[in-house]
């Protein structure tokens, strides 16, 4: 098996306004797992696409083996063998068409011409080939949409190694992954590198993984190349996290003291989300921060949109100030004042397709209206205030969201349950997808809002973000509550602790 | 160089804003371009005042099931059924006044009744059955149909018909107000009546913006506390009214409820939905360009055969220009 080299000289790409790679030399060969680590917006998927020929519009040189190629379709760097499996996997999956047609599905298109007719055997027999040399036990006959999201990302891996593969990309794999499916994901890449002539490049938010599994680490920071290193005994996720923020991990956020009232707010045995949550307690004190925390898929976002009735609750009861609450739906929770930040920002927080003054009153748009009808005055008032109040950047109140950044689409979606004057606020994962900058103005949004004496629920899976701005920690594993914990008396490492399901005492 | 690229990139910035505007305004556009073309060609002949009226008389039933479709698909959902329901909203309202001799008013309000009441089919259906829109509606047409005809014994009601079962009508006379309903100017009024009152909900109360809200985005809508299955109802319900008005004006206008006498309005209607959608970059179902979309329709009909093409070909005619029409509207779309 000949060595290939495939690597950047001096690339740079320019989106409007930003400067997104500055002067990127990377390079990787066959034979390793490299990770390319670094916090949102660094540079990880530009670099990538560019590598996967979809980001045409690059300066500078990527060359294959000191031969410069010329990357400017997805085709393109097909041929030399780039395969890239993106994180939403659907995509780059065709749900209706069985699992052979998938893994297939680059073949089929290619030999079309010669061959019109497709012989069932033999693609079976080729993809059932394919997943067998990858050692994925998955029938070839089952149709995609009914397999879960681990065996998805195998299909699609099993897809890009069907065709010419010395590249392999896999853009954030575990991120929706179960501690078991990633294992097993491990033990495919482990087994990729040891069979094949293959160069894997991994990036991931998972630290810990990337130490587990990776030979070198790429750190990006804003648009450049930090330092590529290799794993060693001593490496640890400290030492990575500190260079992808290029600082230390206590200037994160200081929160400001709040003084804690009496409990307001409690769930009792809440079971509910089709068994994804499973007989959880706990309390929230008036003007506290109470983290949930746990992997992806533990159960955090069904918890959260069960307390807010959008999944079906089966047991357990929710009381406010001691008071029963009935919440069988988001509207009977909006009605008794509570907010939901969903993690899905774009399809799930803000109406993209209205405006910045109608997302800003969605929530309670009865305030604003006299026998039904409303008033645009107020209504334009109440835009105003909360465009200004939380820094909102956007040219008017008019603007619909869909153009506004992460960051921004993120404060209004905030700013709607503000407007509505909550009082318990629920966010999930409020940070996903946006900058550092944007991440640190939502945490003083939230401190805020706890100031003046409401109460906030914060789900999230990036543990340094529990640690500094909660006040207490509830940490869940496959929907239930393993510990709860004082965040002043804990580290991240006792929440990853119950996080990955011990049942041992953490010591 | 770069000032270069900055201009070349502003220049075409600029032509990029010029065509989105000619998009945007593509069917009025084509609206004012029929009404200058007929003109020229046939002078007085097609810009009278009769024959403007002649216009937004022909278009006025078209756009009642247009406003009824614009209701229904505010809030992302389809009714495949409407104009079969209407047709069972003329059958009543023609029965209730020849055979059972109700006042007119009465029939107006048991007509509404009555495809209020059968419009809980097409809710159970979609809400609580859970059945795709077009799919239910889509056998509700065959209900529609069947029981109607059932209702009216296979015939058209009529003057001078018996009823079904032998008894001979109470009335054997339409009266003037009964006609009075399908000319102009009333049908015109009814139905510039009907185009305010949904503008007037859409836009200005919170139930329409709920509405619209639930159309762009279910979940999202659903998850700042909007109840989307009552919003739902509630449009399906405004969606029945303008049926039931749709069905009395097709009655009145033809004297007569004749066996299926709406069903050929729905593909007009939704065509006119479909042209109004884009019209000044709305971007969703509304009333106003429904009504543009409706009048375009029938402008295009009306100029056609005073330049006395043959009815025949007009149908291909008119299919030509709705499809053009709707090429600018979804032709500057970014792809999916």
């Amino acid at each position: 098996m000949d060595k290939l080299t495939l690597g950047t000289r001096d690339v740079s790409i320019e989106f409007p306004g930003v400067k997104a790679l500055t002067n990127v030399n990377f390079e990787v060969s066959t034979g390793e797992i490299r990770a390319v680590v670094g916090a949102n917006g660094a540079g990880k998927s530009t670099l990538m696409k560019i590598l996967a020929g979809t980001n045409p519009d690059y300066t500078g040189e990527v060359y294959l083996n000191n031969e410069v190629v010329v990357l400017n379709t997805a085709m393109s760097a097909k041929k030399i063998g780039i395969q890239i499996v993106y994180q939403e996997v659907d995509t780059a999956l065709v749900p209706t068409l069985s699992v052979a047609e998938n893994v297939m599905l680059n073949h089929m298109i290619m030999e079309s011409r010669n061959h019109p007719m497709i012989n069932w055997n033999k693609m079976r027999r080729e993809a059932w080939e394919v997943l067998e040399r990858l050692h994925i036990d998955v029938n070839v006959k089952k149709l995609v949409q009914n397999l879960t999201l681990a065996q998805k990302q195998m299909v699609l891996i099993a897809k890009a190694v069907a065709s010419k593969c010395n590249f392999l990309i896999l853009d954030e794999p575990t991120a929706p992954l179960s501690d078991t499916e990633t294992a097993e994901l491990f033990r495919v890449v482990k087994h990729l590198q040891a069979t094949e002539n293959i160069a894997i490049i991994f990036i991931s938010h998972r630290i810990n993984e990337v130490i587990q599994i990776c030979e070198k680490y790429t750190v990006m920071r804003n648009g450049e190349i930090v330092c590529t290193t290799p794993v060693t005994q001593n490496t640890t996720t400290k030492e990575i996290v500190e260079k992808m923020l290029g600082r230390t991990f206590e200037e994160l956020f200081t929160k400001d003291k709040v003084q804690l009232g009496e409990k307001i707010f409690e769930v009792s045995h809440l079971s509910g989300a089709d068994g994804k949550v499973d007989d959880v307690s706990f309390y929230v004190k008036k003007g506290e921060i109470v983290g949930i925390a746990g992997l992806v898929g533990a159960g955090k976002s069904e918890l959260c949109k069960t307390i807010f009735g959008a999944y079906k609750k089966t047991d357990g009861i929710i009381r406010y100030n001691g008071k029963e609450l009935r919440i069988k739906n988001p509207t009977n929770a909006v009605k008794h004042r509570i907010g939901l930040v969903p993690e899905e920002r774009r399809k799930e927080g803000v109406l993209v397709n209205e405006t910045v003054s109608f997302n800003l009153s969605a929530a309670c748009l009865g305030k604003f209206c006299k026998a039904s009808f409303i008033n645009k005055k107020k209504v334009d008032a109440n835009a105003k205030r909360y465009v200004h109040d939380l820094g909102i950047a956007t040219p008017s109140i008019k603007q619909f969201v869909k153009n506004l950044s992460g960051g921004n689409q993120q404060k209004v979606a905030v700013g709607k349950w503000l407007a509505a004057d909550c009082d318990i606020y629920i966010f999930d994962e409020p940070t996903k997808g946006v900058d550092v900058g944007a991440k640190q103005e939502i945490f003083h949004l939230i401190n805020n809002i706890t100031k003046q004496g409401n109460s906030v629920i914060y789900a999230s899976c990036e543990n340094a973000e529990l640690m500094s701005i909660t006040d207490r920690i509830y940490v869940l594993y496959d929907g239930r509550v393993m510990a709860e914990i004082i965040t002043a008396n804990t580290n991240e490492d006792e929440i990853m602790h119950y996080a990955v399901g011990s049942d041992t005492k953490y010591a | 160089m770069q000032a270069t690229l900055k201009r070349r990139s502003l220049g075409s910035d600029n032509s990029k804003k010029f065509l989105r505007f000619l998009l945007d305004w593509a069917a009025i556009i084509t609206l004012v371009l029929c009404f200058i073309i007929f003109t020229l060609i046939k002078g007085s002949n097609f810009m009278s005042q009769n024959n403007m009226i002649n216009i937004l008389r022909a278009m006025s039933i078209t756009t009642v099931f247009g406003i009824a479709a614009t209701v229904t698909m505010a809030p992302d959902g389809f009714d495949m059924s409407a104009c079969t329901l209407a047709s069972c909203s003329a059958y009543v309202f023609v029965s209730m006044f020849l055979w059972y001799g109700l006042p007119l008013w009465l029939c107006i309000v048991v007509t509404i009744g009555v495809t209020l009441v059968m419009y809980q089919l097409t809710m159970f259906l979609i809400l609580v059955c859970k059945i795709p829109d077009m799919l239910a509606t889509a056998a509700l047409m065959f209900v529609h149909q069947g029981l109607g005809q059932w209702y009216i014994g296979g015939g058209a009601v009529s003057t001078g018909m018996r009823l079904p079962n032998g008894n001979a009508p109470a009335r054997t006379a339409l009266s003037d107000a009964f006609s009075a309903i399908g000319r102009a100017p009333w049908i015109i009024i009814i139905m510039l009546a009907c185009v305010l009152v949904a503008y007037i909900f859409l836009e200005y109360t919170k139930h329409g913006r709920f509405i619209y809200a639930m159309g762009g985005n279910k979940q999202a809508a659903k998850l700042s506390g909007i109840n989307i299955k009552k919003y739902r109802y509630l449009a399906g319900m405004i969606t029945a009214v303008f049926i039931a008005i749709g069905g009395i004006l097709v009655a009145s206008r033809g004297s007569s409820a004749q066996v299926m006498c709406a069903d050929n309005y729905l593909m007009q209607s939704l065509a006119a939905v479909f042209v109004g959608r884009s019209v000044g970059g709305a971007e969703k179902p509304n009333a106003l360009g429904t009504l543009v979309g409706a009048m375009l329709v029938s402008t295009l009909e009306n100029g056609l055969t005073i330049c006395a093409v043959s009815y025949y070909v007009l149908p291909a005619v008119k299919g030509a220009v709705l499809a053009l029409a709707l090429i600018a509207a979804y032709a500057g779309k970014k792809e999916q």
